[in-house]
């Protein structure tokens, strides 16, 4: 087992591998930026090295600087977290250089399985299906046309030079097909000087779905289940939970050995998800791979009893993993929401700064993955997630009764969270039904807002009075704090000259 | 002690007059001339907790930006303009103009552009002491009283948090 991690990341997740590492006897070297000196995780950390000013490029972005500490501190493996550098094949390879164990799959299995067309064509190849297509320009309209009606509508037309929806046609049926193909070629002409396009099955509110899987080095390679990861806004996750509502065993089963045979086509080692679009009729198609700890690796955690950082690391030092847990099945209901310091009354514009006072929630089936602490200023630098909230329980409904009840005990001043967004995300009878696709929260979000439940009575009693009590302490303490201490000794002080005095002959 | 008290919630804005009297331990409380049974209690040094006649309340206390009192109690966030009776006599145009020290905070993030006085200039409440930018848009900040300026805390081109102190007028 290693002596050493160096854990190349910041913020909640270097938080996580710190206390996996702790839990495993290793010791651990954190790095962080200029702004970060006060952080948790250099707070945590048994060593902890500067690298640079704030600027990611500049400093969690500078594998030259990583090295450098792993070497000097005498690291014996680097754990990359998610973000920043764990996806690039660069840093695998300078840790091979470097004679540093990197905590993750090889540069080569990171390039055959991460970007979005090789993983496509590796998909192919292992036979999991992906969404129906070409990705080549077709330059005959009527050859396009009998190839959507083999496909079925709704198809959608797409720009081979595309980007920002421009050259872009749904087309619900064949009548619409001609028009629709002369839209798309014009504007994409217009857009990119390039008319050429190319179709693929468009699915109708799908939903994300993704198999958390693992694989040893010595072939071993398994599927952990499935996380429902649709709630999102603007393609950004924000709530995540296992299982699926709507994934059934036989799914489970049958989603679960399309990623581990796209795993093992790939020579995967270490952790790692599949990600899937699920249309309405629960085909599944592939969409993309993560080489890397996923954000959402709570929730897996919570039903199946495993630690995957610790299994990461026993990965990659060359264990084996210890089960035959092929046939495994998830246990209960976990549910994760990511708070960020952003104001969704503002459009959701990060709002940094300081944490005035922070009560955290607790009990039954409550955990918090976090790295903020109250008295803390959180940097206007990097992304602004503060903490992951996850609730578990026997079913569904118990881990959302827990979730709020959890949110409501959470308090934070000093900045701004969203908060109020997952309130209203888990009052909503679509969400507590389970029927939610990928386009659901920004079409939630596009309601009118549901006027709030008004405060219960007292409230602004209850208020007014705490404003005045508090206001009141605040003067006094500015008034008079210093002249009380002058003329009323402490009773520290005071106990310990008492003492003092006792102990003289 | 009474107070001034505008309060603004999701159901309006409202001025109250809170009179809380404190004989020893036991505070005697009274809401726009009335008396109510009332505990209040600080538990932390911003949380508070109200006991209304059986009814349990927490209040989270902090001090926004713009210089008035947010007050949190679960879901519901109350905004809280609070005019002291010791800080009666300085008020002008209705508006009440701050004693003491004052740490002048930033706003919003963003970045100073321009400084207007310096240390050891005299300044009247309001007049500006520096410029910061956020979102391509240059926001004067003023001094909230009268009184010089004591220190400095930060230079023209710097960037600035939400909330950093900027400048200290006493």
């Amino acid at each position: 087992m290693f002596k050493k991690i160096l854990i190349a990341n910041r913020g909640e997740i270097a938080v996580r591998i710190l206390r996996a590492c702790r839990e495993l006897g290793i010791q651990t070297v954190s790095v962080y930026s200029e702004v970060d000196r006060t952080s948790l995780h250099v707070r945590l950390a048994d060593e902890a090295y500067p690298i640079g000013p704030a600027a990611s490029r500049e400093s969690y972005l500078r594998i030259d600087k990583l090295m450098d500490v792993a070497k000097k501190s005498g690291c014996d493996a680097l754990h990359p977290g998610y973000g920043f550098l764990a996806e690039n094949a660069a840093l695998p390879r300078a840790c091979a250089d470097a004679g540093i164990t990197f905590i993750g799959p090889s540069a080569e299995a990171m390039e055959a399985m991460g970007s979005k067309t090789a993983g496509k064509q590796l998909a192919r190849r292992a036979e999991v299906p992906t969404v129906p297509g070409t990705s080549d320009p077709i330059e005959n309209p009527d050859e396009a046309q009998s190839l959507a009606q083999a496909m079925g509508y709704p198809v959608l037309l797409k720009a081979i030079a595309g980007g920002g929806g421009k050259g872009m046609r749904v087309v619900p049926n064949d009548a619409a097909f001609a028009s629709a193909w002369r839209d798309a070629a014009s504007e994409a002409l217009n857009a990119f000087g390039d008319q050429r396009v190319f179709l693929e099955k468009y699915l109708v509110g799908p939903r994300h779905i993704e198999i958390q899987i693992l694989a040893d080095a010595h072939g071993r390679c398994v599927s952990l289940g499935e996380r429902e990861c649709s709630v999102q806004r603007r393609h950004q996750k924000v709530v995540e939970e296992a299982p699926s509502p709507v994934v059934t065993p036989e799914l489970r089963r049958k989603m679960g050995d399309a990623a581990v045979r796209l795993g093992r086509a790939g020579g995967y080692v270490n952790a790692g998800t599949v990600e899937f679009l699920v249309d309405a009729d629960l085909n599944y198609y592939f969409l993309e791979v993560n080489t890397r700890l996923q954000v959402e690796h709570p929730v897996t955690e919570q039903v199946t009893g495993l630690d995957l950082v610790k299994l990461q690391i026993a990965i990659a030092a060359d264990h084996r993993l210890p089960f035959a847990w092929e046939t495994i099945t998830p246990r209960g209901h976990a549910m994760e929401v990511r708070l960020y310091a952003e104001d969704p009354d503002n459009n959701f514009f990060p709002s940094p700064g300081k944490i005035i006072s922070r009560h955290a929630p607790s009990g039954p089936g409550i955990r918090l993955d976090e790295g903020v602490y109250e008295g803390w200023t959180v940097p206007m630098d990097y992304d602004p997630l503060l903490s992951k909230l996850i609730a578990w329980g026997n079913s569904r409904e118990e881990t959302i009764a827990r979730l709020r009840r959890a949110l409501d005990e959470y308090t934070i001043t000093g900045i701004r969270t969203n908060v109020s967004l997952f309130r209203r995300i888990l009052a909503e009878p679509e969400f507590l039904r389970g029927e939610i696709h990928t386009k659901w929260l920004d079409e939630m979000l596009a309601r009118p807002h549901p006027p709030a439940a008004p405060p219960r009575p007292g409230t602004e009693e209850a208020a007014l009075i705490a404003a005045a009590l508090w206001h009141s302490g605040q003067s006094n303490a500015a008034s008079s704090g210093s002249s009380e201490s002058q003329t009323t000794p402490s009773r520290w002080k005071m106990e310990g000259r008492r003492q003092q005095m006792d102990h003289m002959p | 002690m009474k107070f001034e008290i505008q309060l603004t919630g999701a159901g309006g804005k409202r001025k109250h007059v809170v009179d809380l009297e404190r004989k020893g331990e036991v505070s005697t409380v009274s809401l726009d001339g009335q008396a109510v049974e009332a505990d209040a209690v600080q538990i932390a040094p911003n949380a508070i907790s109200v006991m209304l006649g059986g009814q349990s309340f927490e209040i989270h206390v902090s001090r926004s930006v713009d210089g008035s009192v947010k007050l949190q109690c679960g879901p519901h966030e109350f905004s809280a303009d609070i005019i002291d009776p010791r800080g009666w006599r300085g008020r002008k145009h209705g508006a009440v103009e701050v004693e003491g020290r004052q740490e002048i905070l930033a706003p919003m993030p963003g970045k100073v552009v321009r400084v207007l006085a310096a240390v050891g200039d005299a300044v009247e409440a309001g007049q500006g002491l520096l410029v910061v930018e956020a979102m391509k848009m240059q926001n004067e900040i003023r001094s909230p009283k009268s009184g010089k300026v004591e220190r400095l805390l930060v230079k023209e081109g710097q960037s600035v948090i939400a909330g950093q102190a900027l400048c200290v007028v006493s």
